[in-house]
């Protein structure tokens, strides 16, 4: 013991307290929003992260970013949880999020400097997100009724227009768009759900990326087991097994112990026997295509080739589940059946209209086409190298759920920083009527909102002081028709976003305000930091 | 303290008292190490409270504003400062709130009769005169509770409010408390208020959507998935539930054994029935057994977490599927107590028990998606135990973790309440109220006692004190009106911090259980009392 002992209180770890640690978590999310700034946008640039490995990946999506960048800081953290969850409830404006979560911390934090009690501050901007989220839903959403069907291709080309397929926005917004609808179900209770999963994405290297194209039907990336089975087969009955088809092998603690070497060639034919009989109860039952998760052996292979059967082997488990639910067929895990028999039952079998195995840039691939259940689509992408699919196959994912959302809700908003600098201008006429100490941090939430059209601006090179200035304007004047007045980033202007086709879906706009706000205020609560040194490792003497 | 004593005269005989003023350090020492502790957590307490975040050693970080979970994680070292840590505990024990009171409150009485300690007055003294206020301010308190009807919702609810009102969770109240209050009210007894086991209420908590979406399940919910690795049902209607303690595995020889077969006929009894390797006779086992279970009429399984042996087999699994029997598996054996007692079934240890007497009855046990994960639920269950089960939502673990605590610590208050059936103010009025009081009797007495009393009075200020500078009003203020308020008869007037002013905590419902403010009481006095006695501190290896 070392004596005397200070007010300080012994811990085994630091401990930092009050306005310090305020100003620790600030910085530390500022740092981490400051590496995304720059790619927000449909000017924004891109980011190369190189991990431990030396895997290299270039992304301008926010959430793959930040999942990437293994941040430390317990309040960094929780910002790179939230582009998680906006990642995940909506599936876009990941980077808007964390920006504009990082601004209002760092007003946040300049208030509390300014002598304003922290609790007052965090019911200003919890009553700035109430009235803001109100305002878009009342004021600023438009019902994509009244806009036509044009309204799904312009959301997906927002989405798409940050990302590097932004130049092919068009075309790649049809092939979103038609995906999308196309994998339509409605559930029993009449719901209508579009799963984005159901979606299969298939990365191909060579020619350009506009010769990606939109397949009819669920792609395998594989070939047939065997090149005597046939390329084609229509009326396709399929089976889909979780099981071996290889040579029956006894398992541990069976010991062979044969004196007449005429049992031996006897033993090994009963082997082999035993899987024919397996595969013949399974094409009996009329399957004409057989894919599994596990092995064929070569061996085996002869009885679907005198079949005329197709068989796949080693299909990745997940594809097989979908290609089940698409076809209505059930996985098989083994043969056995209730009366210690071994049977296959037809009732397993899927359907689908065609399975045909084609080629696909140098790759075979088995195509299902038309299965009973669902309809499946695969998107073939074409790229010139990995990085590149990767980062298309993120931005198609982005604008997959776009669609998804603005078809389920209905609705969307202006984008181009048109709802931004809308909201900052009733937020302020809205702070000024109230008379209590939350008016500084509602003014300033309104502040904070604009971080998004100036960060447009500014990627894209031109004056943000100015553009800003003129569409605050422009919204002053709040008319009905200037609500939709956004940032035009390529000439530098300010005009109607919505005649433009910059749509974003409302849904997305109220989690990013939701979302940010929740985050600045968990972190502006946080007046200790406490950080527990590591145990000793044990068993040093 | 070793140097110390190898210091003292060499000449030394016999006994030696040493001298006082190293006693007067050990006390200084442990005053200090247990007032830090409480300096540490007092910007917590209350409404307005701020979060602190501790970053564990392994990386794991947690936001609370629980008083016992802060001083739990952070890992004190000085022994009297570990003290107060355990009293934090007992505080949680005991009445579940109020944790952060507690220790506050300690701290406070520890800076007080520092100050009588260097006036002279010896711990003893203090101690004893600590003692006797306590009593009297227990009595005091009993006097003012205002007693509440068996089965009153509404001063539950109210109750869970003030203590949920300091949470992060806190703008979920209005759906939280009410859930606390129903979740008691099912699992008490009126006839027996004080057997009322917070253990009968399961709280299982699963990542997504957001508090809201929160709900109090009629029936149960079991974290575990269906197993449907062979695509057995994942919906019963009208089901039969079965809660077994048995394994539908094949048992494990105790040695290893060894097959030898030296025909090739006799292959086939083994591999007739082996895939993957089964023993020759399993799968008649397997069989029997799942024919045992349908025959019983069970189409609901839920299987006890064995580590033994694997619960079921991919065979097992297929036959139950077959069989139309839905499984679930690995229910911890913990549960098993819970779920019986809610089911009102019993459950069965071997097979041979399986008899339709044992089962449950159920309306529906189905498998919902539940944000990225799923649950079972079992709704409509025919005789259901007095248990209560919540289903817990929220954005990040983070928030999660912390709404499940605060919503047990609502389950606390509200078991207190039915426990002992007296509520109080809250605000801060109660300990101004008796501090008020207590220096009135403390005019009364003479001597050393006086002082002592007085002392103890002026550290009940601390809570009203700290609960106007943690919602950033003037702590100095608000005491003294709140001291000219009561000393006028306003007894329940407190501090409304929604209002930053002093009003009627009645008029306000800001309620809370006697039991929380008097074990806060009795036990900080305790702890005190024990610190204040201590006088060396030996050191043994």
């Amino acid at each position: 013991m070392s004596g005397a002992s200070g007010p300080q209180l012994h811990i085994n770890g630091d401990r930092t307290s009050g306005q310090d640690v305020r100003t620790q978590n600030t910085t530390a999310v500022l740092a981490v929003a400051n590496i995304l700034k720059s790619s927000l946008g449909p000017v924004g640039l891109d980011k190369m992260l190189v991990d431990d490995i030396g895997d290299v990946t270039i992304s301008n999506d926010g959430a793959t970013i930040l999942k990437l960048l293994e941040v430390e800081h317990p309040a960094a953290k929780i910002l790179v949880d939230l582009a998680d969850l906006q990642d995940q409830e909506v599936g876009d404006g990941t980077t808007s999020v964390v920006i504009f979560a990082s601004e209002l911390l760092k007003r946040g934090n300049d208030l509390v400097r300014s002598k304003i009690h922290p609790t007052s501050i965090l019911s200003g901007f919890r009553l700035a997100m109430r009235e803001a989220c109100k305002y878009v839903e009342e004021n600023l959403a438009i019902s994509t009724d009244t806009l036509g069907k044009d309204t799904l291709l312009n959301a997906a080309r927002t989405a798409m227009s940050s990302k590097i397929v932004g130049s092919e926005a068009d075309f790649f917004g049809n092939i979103v768009v038609e995906a999308v609808t196309s994998v339509k179900t409605t559930s029993e209770q009449g719901k209508t759900k579009y799963p984005v999963s159901a979606i299969n994405i298939l990365k191909a290297h060579g020619k350009s990326l506009k010769d990606s194209q939109l397949l009819d039907g669920y792609a395998l990336n594989l070939g047939r087991a065997a090149q005597g089975m046939p390329k084609r087969v229509e009326g396709a009955r399929i089976a889909c097994l979780d099981m071996n088809l290889q040579k029956a092998r006894m398992h541990m603690g069976v010991q062979v112990l044969v004196s007449d070497p005429a049992e031996l060639e006897k033993i090994r034919e009963r082997e082999s026997d035993i899987t024919r009989e397996r595969i013949q109860k399974i094409i009996d039952a009329g399957a004409n295509v057989i894919l599994t998760t596990k092995g064929i052996d070569d061996m085996s292979l002869k009885y679907f080739v005198e079949a005329g059967a197709i068989a796949c082997r080693r299909v990745p488990k997940e594809d097989l589940k979908r290609v089940a639910r698409a076809t209505g067929a059930s996985i098989v895990m083994t043969l056995a059946d209730m009366e210690g028999q071994e049977s296959f039952d037809a009732v397993n079998l899927g359907s689908a209209e065609e399975v045909a195995e084609e080629t696909v840039s140098d790759n075979d691939v088995i195509m299902v086409r038309r299965p009973r259940n669902t309809r499946a689509v695969t998107v073939l992408l074409r790229g010139a190298n990995d990085y590149l699919l990767d980062e298309v196959d993120r931005s198609l994912h982005d604008a997959f759920c776009i669609v998804k959302r603005v078809l389920e809700s209905g609705r969307v908003v202006p984008g181009g920083g048109a709802v931004e600098a809308a909201l900052n201008v009733y937020l302020e006429n809205f702070a000024t009527t109230l008379g209590s100490r939350e008016q500084l941090a509602i003014a300033e939430f309104a502040d904070a909102l604009l971080i998004i059209p100036k960060t447009l601006a500014v990627n894209a090179a031109k004056d943000a002081t100015e553009l800003v200035a003129k569409l605050r304007a422009y919204h002053f004047t709040a008319q009905k028709h200037l609500a939709k007045f956004g940032l035009d980033l390529i000439e530098g202007t300010v005009r109607d976003n919505v005649d433009a086709g910059v749509l974003e879906p409302a849904l997305s706009k109220l989690k990013i305000i939701q979302f940010a706000t929740e985050a600045a205020i968990t972190i502006l609560r946080i007046d200790d930091l406490i950080r527990l040194a590591p145990e000793p490792e044990e068993g040093e003497e | 303290m070793a140097g110390t004593t190898a210091a003292a005269p060499a000449a030394r005989k016999g006994e030696f008292l040493r001298e006082n003023a190293n006693k007067k350090d050990v006390r200084l020492m442990n005053i200090e190490a247990a007032k830090a502790v409480a300096d540490a957590i007092r910007t917590s307490l209350g409404p307005r409270g701020a979060d602190k975040m501790v970053a564990q050693a392994d990386g794991h970080v947690i936001i609370t504003n629980d008083g016992a979970t802060i001083l739990n994680k952070m890992t004190v070292e000085q022994p009297a400062a570990k003290m107060l840590v355990e009293l934090a505990k007992s505080q949680d024990v005991v009445a579940g709130d109020g944790t952060t009171s507690v220790t506050v409150l300690a701290g406070a009485l520890l800076k007080k009769s520092l100050e009588l300690l260097e006036r002279g007055v010896h711990p003893t003294i203090i101690s004893d005169a600590f003692n006797l206020a306590v009593g009297r301010a227990l009595g005091f308190l009993e006097a003012a509770a205002l007693p509440v009807a068996a089965g009153d919702r509404d001063a539950l609810v109210r109750a869970a409010n003030t203590s949920l009102s300091s949470k992060v969770v806190h703008q979920y109240s209005s759906l939280l408390s009410p859930m606390a209050a129903d979740c008691i009210l099912a699992v008490s007894d009126p006839a027996r208020p004080e057997a009322t086991d917070l253990r009968d209420v399961r709280l299982v908590t699963k990542v997504g959507g957001t508090i809201d979406d929160s709900e109090m399940v009629d029936g149960l919910v079991l974290d575990q998935r269906a197993a449907k690795a062979a695509s057995g049902p994942t919906r019963i209607e009208n089901a039969k539930i079965a809660l077994i303690q048995f394994q539908v595995s094949p048992p494990k020889s105790d040695i290893e054994n060894n097959v030898i077969i030296s025909d090739y006929a006799q292959m086939d009894r083994i591999l007739k029935a082996s895939r993957n390797g089964y023993a020759p006779e399993e799968r008649n086992y397997i069989l029997q057994l799942v024919k045992k279970i349908r025959a019983s009429g069970a189409n609901v399984l839920l299987i006890q977490k064995s580590i033994l042996r694997d619960a079921v087999t991919d065979l097992s699994l297929h036959y139950l599927a077959k069989a139309k029997i839905m499984v679930v598996k690995d229910i911890e054996r913990e549960d098993i107590e819970f779920i019986s007692k809610t089911l009102g079934c019993s459950p069965i240890a071997h097979v041979d028990h399986m008899r339709a007497d044992k089962l449950a009855s159920a309306g529906l046990v189905e498998e919902v998606p539940v944000g990225s994960g799923r649950v079972v639920k079992v709704t409509g269950i025919e005789a259901r135990g007095a248990t209560a089960t919540v289903l817990l939502r929220g954005s990040n673990s983070l928030v999660l973790e912390e709404a499940e605590r605060s919503l047990h610590d609502a389950l606390c208050v509200v078991r207190c309440l039915v426990q002992k059936r007296f509520l109080i103010a809250g605000g801060g009025s109660p300990e101004i109220e008796l501090a008020v009081k207590l220096g009135q009797w403390a005019k009364t007495l003479v001597g050393m006692e006086s002082v002592c009393v007085r002392a103890f009075a002026e550290a009940l200020e601390i809570i009203p004190g700290t609960l106007a500078e943690n919602a950033g009003m003037n702590p100095i203020e608000v005491v003294t009106e709140l001291r000219r308020l009561h000393a006028a008869g306003h007894q329940h007037h407190g501090i409304n911090v929604r209002k930053g002013s002093v009003t009627d905590m009645l008029e306000e419902k800001v309620v809370q259980p006697l039991l929380v403010t008097s074990s806060a009481l009795s036990l900080a006095t305790e702890c005190v009392r024990m610190i204040l006695k201590i006088d060396d501190i030996v050191p043994v290896r």
